[in-house]
């Protein structure tokens, strides 16, 4: 480490670390040099000349810029002398030459730093007289961001992010001198998923949102910290507030997760908080149609049929299915009342009990993170089973790609499509769906077999591991994985090698029966590495961490404790003062396949399995009673009995857990007086009190407080404990110990006349029902449609947006051809969540999914 | 780059042709591997000489094979000025306008072509055969009017020098039209036209001192080729040291020769040498050919008739610093030179000069000659080498400067022209040889361009410190027309300050001109005789600045528009004596404040200029304007009131008005009473 130095600011002495570049030592002693092109999260570019200051040098003092020059011992700088005055308002009065001073109708106005700027160190008048120089005004660069180029100083801020953090630089400098503009190249708008992010650092209002644009003025909204909810990275965000509605979003600056960045999902879909569609009054069906009715009359009906349903089919009838999208306070309320109100463990979420997850997720978000000036990533390498962070996780994206082209991150990647993140070096291995685990054992295999020395209990188990890989040759590899041998060998070399690397799967890898056995080989694969403590399962939801922790399945009762571990069970007993089932519950999917069947009322929260599953939707009719929270009408909606309306995440506190473990806030940013919804938590400790039991929760913290009892990893946690950085949890007390066994390939049989196979997965933009509600989202949507390699489009003889047939062994589906050479030959893809393409239609828990292609139906 | 299914379509035919494809993967390869974005610009001309044009589609493809996004080549394409957007005529004919032409009569020029072609500048002749522009200086000052002259269906440039008269210009237009302007790539003038003469124009008009060395040999038939360069003794001093000297040997002989740059800012080459840390390969030398600065064309000179003299200059000085590569920077106006480089680069390689194993030393050297494509900027040393690795090309940082981290984030020195040229004589004759030409501090001799209103404007090889006196008139003959004076001198190329008449006696080396208040610069001296408005040497000079400012700082960016905003509206009769001192307070903050020296260069000719003519803009400003009718500041009140100045208020004496009508005294007085 360098010596740090010390320099004289303005007569005064300030110590910083070496390299530290005059304008933030400037600050650390509370000095201010007004920047524009200078950025914290930014290479220096020294271009807009605002910062000079005057340095002393052996031959006098000379005039440098601050955003450029670091620090130097015994270094003597002035910041507000006659000539650094008069060199700012000189600057000031060139940026404003052929600005347009359209102050009054511009969104930056009241927070614009340059507004700030003139009125702090601006000259005070002008002395122009010349004609302003025209550009194009407040037109789109891409579906959500408004560009004028009038109002641009030409700081590069914009193009520096798209080039340094998303190294997508569809932005430039267009012509030169005093012509010059920023503009996107013709046709080619600006699609980066984070591109929003300029908005929030462009230094002026030429970059606005289109979502926001003229719905908000800074100085009236109420401003409230708090997290985004569209995934599993729990970016911190801002939300900006005004008579009840929610205005804006911006990104908040943590550290330990996003820097300040947020993806363009986060920041733009928000328009279903403000939707006048959304559910305002409990629901109850009479006659066929589901009509308002008020609260007591909504509980008390939900309270009988319970009760004399479970008095009729026994608990087991009644199943409970939450969503990894609700709050911890909401999941862990949802559990405790279908194990103590009900006594059924009958309880889970979509990729809850169905998903072979591992309870912990990444270490540190931090050990990923390459910021400008901090420290380099821990982790040296990441291997990616089965997610595709640029499509799911976009901000883990972002620190990805930052890391690979900064700190020199390695990437080992395995999914069955060519991910956006093959774009870096590092193996990739496009394996062909349901043959994880054969891969991961070839993984193994080639660590044994390198002369990497194999850690801890590995290197004791090394014949035995050697026995169990022993038939996943070069052979195995090509022709069942359909993955080059010297590939694996390279990954599993990589992973051998590597100082700290992070081994990270998801849902897509380890759904359905043969989850365990691929979570077997990863357990296997990194005992080998030596990362176990580095191996991760990361959901997509935005709290798919926290309601695994609270309880949300249906074979772990709260902090993943197990039905059968009879101390812990005794004291979750007495803590609720009710006995609690002991026989494992039926999974997400289970439940919707027995609904109407053996199972006879689902309560669901905030979950919309209708329109997933042609098959699971004709369930829920048959059903004697379903219930549903919900924010606005969905497909299971239309099938309820009873319908509670739902608060959303903006609008009352809750806590979630994001993919590192770290337990955020998000608290009531609005208010809405028009409505009756109210927080899930809160209709549930009604319906419990209905039922006779009043449980302990004067509000939401007190759930908070329960919470932090149960499970382990919370301990000492309380809601003023988290702050507006959130608190991570103890996860190394939930993680468990290796064991190693063997992980055997479950043979793919093959579906005679279903040649191809189906490949799911998420993308960003998938029309979902809160996304589709932000008009200017939907031009952006992913296009419904089934996605074919070159080769198989032409062995079929079908071209793009052709209508074709998508036949499995339980359905079909029709939709239109994509043609994507990133799909891997021999596969299909169709994301989840499509409009009108629900892809379940083809599923029925089996994985792989055999499929063919038939021509569709003419005439569409 | 979109993550989204392709758009239903077939693949189209692509814009790039195989044929153009394989031209653009042969470039490719000159570079190091992972650098193909340096082969932007030699790609770009591919596809224009295919379709007159940059065609956005051949844009995006390009980028495809680039590995870039589109908007990274459309960065590019609208950076330089020779590149289009649009197709221009067949014949793009671009008159220079700048100070040098200007005072020699371009506008004349200009008026006869819109006449003939019976367009107006920027437009295209119906028949879609001429395109008439004006251009900034091309670097053909001695042979000034002159024209550019940039066949679309080939690519090919040609100057057209020394149009004089209308008739000039009817001649080498109608040459253009009968389809014979493209037989000689040679630069036509009125005199040397094969055509009629039966022989090409050959070299501009050069001399100096007897006997010459940089410029011994330019006037020699085949002087370009490289049988004719060895049979004068060339290459036998890359060959001897390359043989017996170390690299150590070579940059202390530099250093001890004094050679300071001959770019502008004199820099000591050797120092700059020395200046490259130990033990970090690979390093390149870059040839900064790109001379653009107004007044100047020595370099091109050299290039066009000694080639290999240059060349080896660069086998001594790549040897110097250890470089295995060399490029050459070259602006793109520069066509018939680059020919004469390339072939000639073809000729040494063909004979062993370049390439592996270097005269049977172990020592390794390849040349790529690289096009510019219209940009002042670029000639300085950050943005060339920017512009070099395909980019805009726009300064960068210093530090690192380009000795430590240069062209691909390695170390590399850049050199003028005229620099290593020199280093090749230091070799052949020793430094104290060298050092008894010129003086102490500026040692050795000088190619100097003369140009403007003088008889024989030309190229003179002199010492260093000859007097301007001298130059003007014992070489350049003094002025060009009887019965006018001299009104002012530019001594360093368009960016350096003013000389008055009363300065001629100043001796021409660095630290003369500095001392007698400006610099040598380039050694560009135009002399401006008093035919002509300084109101519009002023105009002029500014708007060459504000047509070259790349953009990237404000006060370059914004100052030089300002400027060029205020002096058209002098011009036009709309003057304001107020805009004198608005004008020099705009000067004062782009000079110094700006990102790269460009700034300083763009606002010096014109402080100078307002300081020592003053009242002739005044005059000016009262003859077009006398009512001082302008435009009005509107009402813009000063908002921000300094809260340090007393308001006043307090200081207020309430003195009683007249003569109190009762004192206090007396009403106390009165009371008593």
């Amino acid at each position: 480490m360098a010596e740090p130095i010390t320099l004289t600011i303005d007569d005064r002495q300030v110590t910083v670390p070496a390299g530290t570049l005059l304008v933030d030592a400037a600050a650390a002693v509370q000095i201010e040099i007004p920047i524009f092109c200078s950025h914290p999260k930014l290479d220096p570019v020294g271009c807009c000349r605002m910062c000079m200051v005057e340095v002393e040098t052996p031959r006098g003092p000379r005039l440098m810029t601050a955003c450029t020059t670091p620090v130097a011992q015994g270094m003597v700088v002035h910041t507000n002398t006659e000539s650094v005055r008069s060199v700012q308002e000189a600057n000031l009065a060139f940026i404003l030459a052929n600005h347009p001073l359209d102050c009054p109708i511009c969104d930056k106005g009241g927070e614009c730093p340059l507004q700030d700027q003139t009125l702090r160190f601006g000259p005070g008048v002008s002395h122009l007289v010349e004609p302003k120089r025209l550009a194009k005004k407040h037109y789109l660069i891409s579906e959500t961001i408004v560009l004028d180029q009038e109002r641009c100083i030409l700081c590069w801020r914009c193009i520096r992010y798209l080039e340094e953090w998303e190294d997508k630089p569809q932005l430039g400098l267009f012509q030169r001198g005093n012509d010059t503009v920023i503009d996107t190249f013709p046709g080619q708008p600006v699609d980066a998923k984070t591109s929003g992010n300029i908005i929030d650092i462009c230094p002026v209002g030429a970059l606005t949102s289109r979502v926001a644009r003229f719905d908000f003025r800074p100085w009236q909204v109420t401003r409230t910290p708090s997290i985004c909810v569209h995934c599993s990275v729990g970016c911190n965000l801002r939300l900006d507030s005004r008579t009840h509605t929610l205005r804006r979003i911006v990104g908040r600056e943590n550290m330990a997760v996003n820097d300040q960045w947020i993806c363009d999902k986060g920041r733009f879909a928000y328009a279903w908080v403000n939707s006048p569609e959304r559910l305002r009054y409990p629901l109850l069906r009479r006659d066929g149609r589901l009509v308002p009715v008020q609260w007591r009359e909504a509980l008390e009906y939900v309270a009988e049929r319970l009760h004399t349903l479970r008095e009729e089919h026994g608990p087991d009838a009644i199943g409970f299915i939450g969503s990894a999208k609700l709050s911890n306070e909401a999941a862990y309320t949802l559990q405790r009342f279908a194990r103590q109100m009900i006594g059924t463990n009958n309880v889970d979420h979509r990729d809850g009990g169905d998903v072979a997850a591992w309870p912990v997720g990444i270490p540190a978000l931090a050990h990923l993170m390459k910021p400008q000036y901090g420290p380099d990533p821990q982790v040296d390498t990441v291997f990616l089973l089965g997610v595709d962070p640029s499509e799911e996780l976009p901000i883990l994206d972002l620190h990805l790609k930052r890391s690979v082209r900064r700190a020199g991150m390695r990437l080992v990647l395995a999914h069955p499509r060519r991910i956006e993140l093959t774009r870096y070096r590092g193996p990739y291995l496009g394996y062909r769906p349901g043959t994880e685990v054969a891969l991961l054992n070839g993984l193994v295999k080639a660590v044994l077999e390198s002369d990497a020395e194999l850690p801890g209990e590995a290197r004791e188990r090394a014949e035995e591991l050697a026995q169990w890989v022993a038939p996943v040759d070069d052979a195995l590899l090509q022709e069942l994985c359909g993955v080059d041998p010297d590939t694996v060998r390279e990954a599993g070399h990589l992973l051998a090698r590597s100082r700290q690397a992070l081994i990270v799967y998801g849902p897509l890898a380890a759904r359905g029966p043969q989850g365990p056995a691929v979570r077997q080989a990863l357990v296997n694969l990194a005992a080998v590495t030596g990362h176990f403590e580095r191996l991760a399962y990361v959901g997509l939801e935005a709290n798919s961490q926290g309601v695994r922790d609270v309880g949300l399945l249906p074979h772990r009762l709260p902090g993943h404790l197990p039905l059968d571990q009879t101390d812990g069970v005794r004291r979750l007993e007495e803590l609720w003062g009710a006995a609690i089932p002991t026989a494992p519950g039926l999974t997400y999917s289970q439940m919707l396949a027995a609904a109407g069947d053996t199972l006879k009322a689902l309560y669901i929260v905030g979950a919309d399995p209708a329109s997933e599953r042609p098959a699971w939707a004709e369930n829920l009719e048959k059903l004697d009673l379903l219930v549903v929270h919900e924010l606005v009408e969905t497909a299971t909606v239309e099938r309820a009995h009873v319908v509670f309306p739902a608060l959303g995440w903006a609008e009352h506190d809750g806590t979630f857990t994001n993919l590192e473990g770290r337990v955020q806030r998000a608290p009531k940013a609005v208010t809405n007086p028009h409505t009756r919804a109210a927080p899930d938590w809160m209709i549930l400790d009604h319906l419990a009190s209905h039922m006779d039991v009043d449980w302990p929760y004067a509000d939401v913290r007190a759930i908070t407080g329960e919470i932090a009892q149960v499970v382990p990893s919370y301990r000492g946690l309380t809601w003023d404990a988290l702050g507006d950085q959130g608190v991570q949890g103890d996860v190394d007390a939930a993680r468990p110990r290796p064991k190693l066994a063997p992980a055997t390939q479950p043979p793919l049989d093959p579906e005679p006349g279903h040649p191809l196979v189906l490949v799911t997965g998420t993308v960003l933009y998938d029309g979902g029902n809160l996304v589709g509600r932000t008009p200017q989202m939907r031009a952006v949507a992913f296009p419904t449609g089934a996605g074919l390699h070159p080769e198989d489009a032409a062995t079929l003889d079908v071209a793009p947006g052709d209508r074709v047939r998508v036949v499995s062994p339980h359905g079909s589906l029709e939709l239109p051809v994509h043609v994507d050479d990133r799909v891997r030959p021999g596969t299909v893809w169709i994301p989840e969540g499509l409009a009108d393409a629900p892809v379940g239609a083809l599923l029925d828990g089996i994985y792989p999914v055999p499929v063919r292609v038939e021509p569709g139906k003419s005439g569409e | 780059m979109a993550n989204r299914p392709s758009a239903p379509s077939d693949p189209p035919e692509p814009w790039i042709t195989p044929e153009m494809r394989a031209e653009i993967d042969a470039w490719i390869r000159l570079y190091p591997e992972g650098r193909q974005r340096s082969a932007i610009l030699p790609a770009l001309y591919i596809i224009q000489r295919h379709y007159g044009y940059c065609p956005p589609q051949a844009q995006a493809e390009l980028a495809e094979i680039l590995d870039l996004t589109p908007a990274e080549v459309g960065e590019v394409v609208t950076f330089y000025t020779m590149l289009h957007q649009e197709p221009p005529g067949e014949y793009h004919i671009q008159v220079c306008t700048n100070v040098p032409c200007m005072v020699r009569g371009a506008s004349r020029c200009v008026e006869r072509l819109k006449e003939r072609l019976g367009v107006e500048e920027g437009q295209t002749t119906p028949d879609g055969r001429f395109t008439l522009d004006h251009a900034e200086c091309l670097g053909s000052c001695a042979t000034a009017p002159m024209a550019m002259v940039t066949e679309r269906s080939t690519g090919r440039i040609r100057y057209f020098e020394e149009l004089d008269s209308p008739e000039d210009v009817d001649r080498f237009l109608d040459l253009l039209a009968a389809g014979r302007g493209f037989t000689h790539l040679e630069r036509w003038t009125p005199d040397g036209d094969p055509d009629h003469t039966g022989r090409p124009a050959g070299p501009y008009r050069n001399g100096g001192m007897e006997p010459r060395f940089l410029l011994a040999r330019v006037n020699l038939p085949d002087s370009h080729r490289l049988a004719r360069y060895e049979a004068d003794g060339g290459y036998a001093t890359a060959r001897r040291v390359l043989q017996e000297m170390t690299p150590a040997q070579v940059v202390d002989q530099v250093k001890a020769s004094g050679i300071r740059g001959r770019g502008g800012a004199g820099f000591p080459t050797g120092v700059k040498w020395g200046f490259i840390p130990k033990d970090v390969y690979p390093r390149y030398l870059v040839v900064n050919a790109d001379e653009g600065e107004p007044g100047t064309f020595k370099d091109r000179i050299l290039m066009e008739y000694d080639p290999h003299q240059l060349i080896e200059g660069i086998i001594i000085s790549a040897y110097a610093i250890q470089a295995e590569q060399a490029f050459i920077y070259i602006r793109g106006e520069y066509y018939f030179a680059y020919e004469r480089l390339v072939q000639a680069v073809q000729e040494a390689r063909e004979k062993g000069y370049l390439g592996q194993g270097l005269f049977g030393t172990d020592v390794d050297l390849e040349i790529v000659v690289h096009r510019g494509a219209g940009s002042y900027e670029c000639g300085e040393e950050t943005a060339l080498l920017s512009s070099l690795e395909g980019y805009r090309g726009q300064p960068r940082l210093k530090p690192p400067f380009p000795a430590v981290e240069g062209l691909y984030g390695k170390p590399t020195i850049v050199n003028n022209v005229e620099s290593i040229a020199n280093v090749t004589h230091v070799m052949r004759h020793g430094v104290d040889w060298y050092r008894q030409f010129g003086t102490e501090q500026s040692p050795g001799m000088r190619i100097f361009c003369l140009s403007g209103n003088v008889k024989r404007p030309g190229v003179y090889e002199l010492p260093h410190g000859v007097p301007l006196r001298e130059l003007i008139e014992s070489y350049g003959g003094g002025l060009q027309q009887e019965g006018t004076a001299i009104k002012a001198v530019v001594p360093g190329g368009l960016s350096m300050k003013l000389l008055t008449p009363d300065q001629l006696d100043t001796p021409l080396d660095f630290e003369s001109v500095q001392a007698a208040g400006s610099l040598l610069g380039s050694a560009g001296v135009i002399v401006v005789d008093d035919r002509h408005s300084m109101v519009e040497v002023a105009r002029r000079t500014i708007h060459f600045y504000r047509h070259e400012s790349c953009g990237k700082c404000t006060p370059c960016r914004e100052g030089t528009a300002w400027l060029a905003k205020i002096l058209d509206r002098i011009a036009a009769g709309q003057g304001r004596t107020q805009d004198l001192e608005l004008m020099a307070w705009i000067a004062a903050n782009v000079t110094g404040k700006s990102f790269c020296p460009f700034g300083d260069a763009a606002v010096w000719g014109l402080q100078s200029n307002l300081a020592k003519y003053r009242d002739e803009f005044i005059r000016w400003i009262q003859e077009t304007n006398p009512a001082a009718e302008g435009p009005g500041i509107p009402i813009r009140p000063i908002y921000r009131p300094d809260v340090h100045q007393g308001s006043g208020l307090q200081e207020v004496q309430f003195e009683p008005r007249g003569e109190p009508i009762l004192l206090h005294d007396q009403v106390i007085d009165l009371l008593e009473e």
